[in-house]
């Protein structure tokens, strides 16, 4: 190919050859005068061609390289950055990869409070009332929605699970304390996945204390879990319209 | 410098893919790219930026910055970087199997371009910016865009090794 390269064209005082022509042909970059002259020598020239096919072939699976394989960004990013008064609810539009489906049976994490004590208010019991605030609110990046005297409620976000379920982020003051959870949306049924840090939750009905940080947690159960980006506002209000489902 | 306003975050949310395509072409692996680019956020969340700055191109200046300062530093692996692919039904058809080995050969091949290569030609070839906006984000001058582009593309080409030959 060098051989054939020995036209150089000025171009500011800086003298190109063809690989630097045939790259700003590519990004079209290359202004008129010049690109018609490349033109008439590609028609007469079948090494220029071949040379411009490489390029551009080249180009194609780098963009399939980084759209394949490069897109995922770490979920806590939106969160953290979400994680602050009036940051707008509609999450950039990235790609999540679930890292497998999530069984039915599937536990992992969550309960803060100490279950030996029968009195104290348990973070993972989903009541009508939560149910209700799960089922319809929309969600926010401000603001509470009360459940009850004791308890107020925020959606943070809605995300379809790799098992085909909606699940949604949400906050839960409770008096003076306060939660992170995820709830998945099983047969109409709203059920906590993931609370806290300090208790894993094994098919719903037994309890182990554990210890990690509940956001941690949570971000990682999202990480895990979700096959595609949070909905935007318009997309999750249309979804609870419509009872969860979705055509 | 005051903190995010709602609207920075929420161009900086959008600006998210973008920069990690960035950190990623400016460290050549994943996992470190992960780290530039959570680093670069956390910078961000904790020093802010002017109410007027234009929020991608002082998020890119950051984590340039930033990379220059302390990735560069680190005792980075050169790690080669696996698919993140979960097409689990996509089998293993021989078309399939050419189309990985190819993008492997592309992700090595990128590997072995210099930083500042390797971030203009992503930053044309892959994200689609004009000479004039790669310019304005990575702070060179358009003649040095377009020069590193070339240098770029010609580096892979040979690093690929396609021929005229093969082509005809």
């Amino acid at each position: 190919m060098s051989e054939d390269r020995k036209n150089v064209v000025d171009m500011a005082g800086a003298r190109l050859d063809d690989d630097h022509i045939l790259s700003m042909y590519i990004d079209n970059e290359l202004d008129a005068g010049r690109t018609v002259a490349l033109l008439e020598r590609l028609k007469a020239e079948p090494t220029l061609r071949a040379r411009l096919s490489q390029l551009e072939a080249n180009d194609s699976l780098l963009r399939k390289l980084y759209k394949q394989r490069h897109q995922a960004v770490p979920s806590q990013l939106a969160t953290m950055l979400r994680a602050d008064n009036g940051v707008l609810f509609g999450a950039t539009r990235f790609k999540r990869w679930a890292a497998g489906a999530i069984a039915a049976s599937v536990a992992t994490i969550a309960v803060v409070m100490s279950l030996s004590q029968t009195n104290t208010f348990n973070p993972m019991t989903m009541d009508q009332q939560l149910a209700s605030a799960l089922e319809g609110s929309a969600s926010q990046a401000s603001g509470w929605v009360p459940l009850d005297k004791r308890r107020d409620f925020r959606s943070v976000l809605t995300f379809p699970a790799a098992d085909g379920r909606w699940c949604r982020e949400f906050l839960l003051a409770h008096d003076e304390s306060h939660w992170r959870g995820v709830a998945c949306r099983d047969n109409g049924t709203w059920v906590n996945q993931v609370m806290g840090s300090e208790v894993f939750l094994e098919q719903a009905t037994q309890y182990k204390p554990a210890g990690a940080d509940a956001d941690e947690k949570v971000a990682r159960f999202i990480d895990e879990t979700a096959v595609d980006i949070a909905l935007g506002p318009q997309e999750e209000a249309v979804l609870i319209q419509r009872g969860w489902i979705s055509y | 410098m005051a903190s995010l306003t709602a609207q920075q975050r929420q161009d900086l949310i959008e600006e998210l893919p973008r920069l990690k395509r960035f950190c990623l072409s400016l460290t050549s692996d994943p996992t470190d790219a992960d780290d530039l680019l959570q680093i670069t956020v956390e910078r961000l969340l904790e020093k802010g930026m002017p109410a007027d700055a234009h929020v991608a191109k002082w998020a890119h200046r950051v984590c340039r910055n930033l990379w220059i300062d302390e990735i560069r530093s680190r005792d980075v692996r050169n790690r080669y970087a696996q698919s993140e692919s979960v097409s689990e039904g996509a089998g293993t058809t021989a078309a399939n199997t050419d189309e990985s080995v190819q993008l492997d050969r592309v992700a090595v091949a990128m590997q072995k371009l210099p930083p500042e290569q390797r971030a203009a030609l992503v930053k044309v070839a892959v994200e689609g910016c004009s000479y004039a906006e790669a310019a304005a984000v990575l702070e060179v001058p358009i003649g040095t865009i377009m020069s590193r582009v070339a240098r770029a593309r010609k580096a892979l080409a040979e690093d690929l090794e396609w021929s005229v030959e093969r082509e005809a």
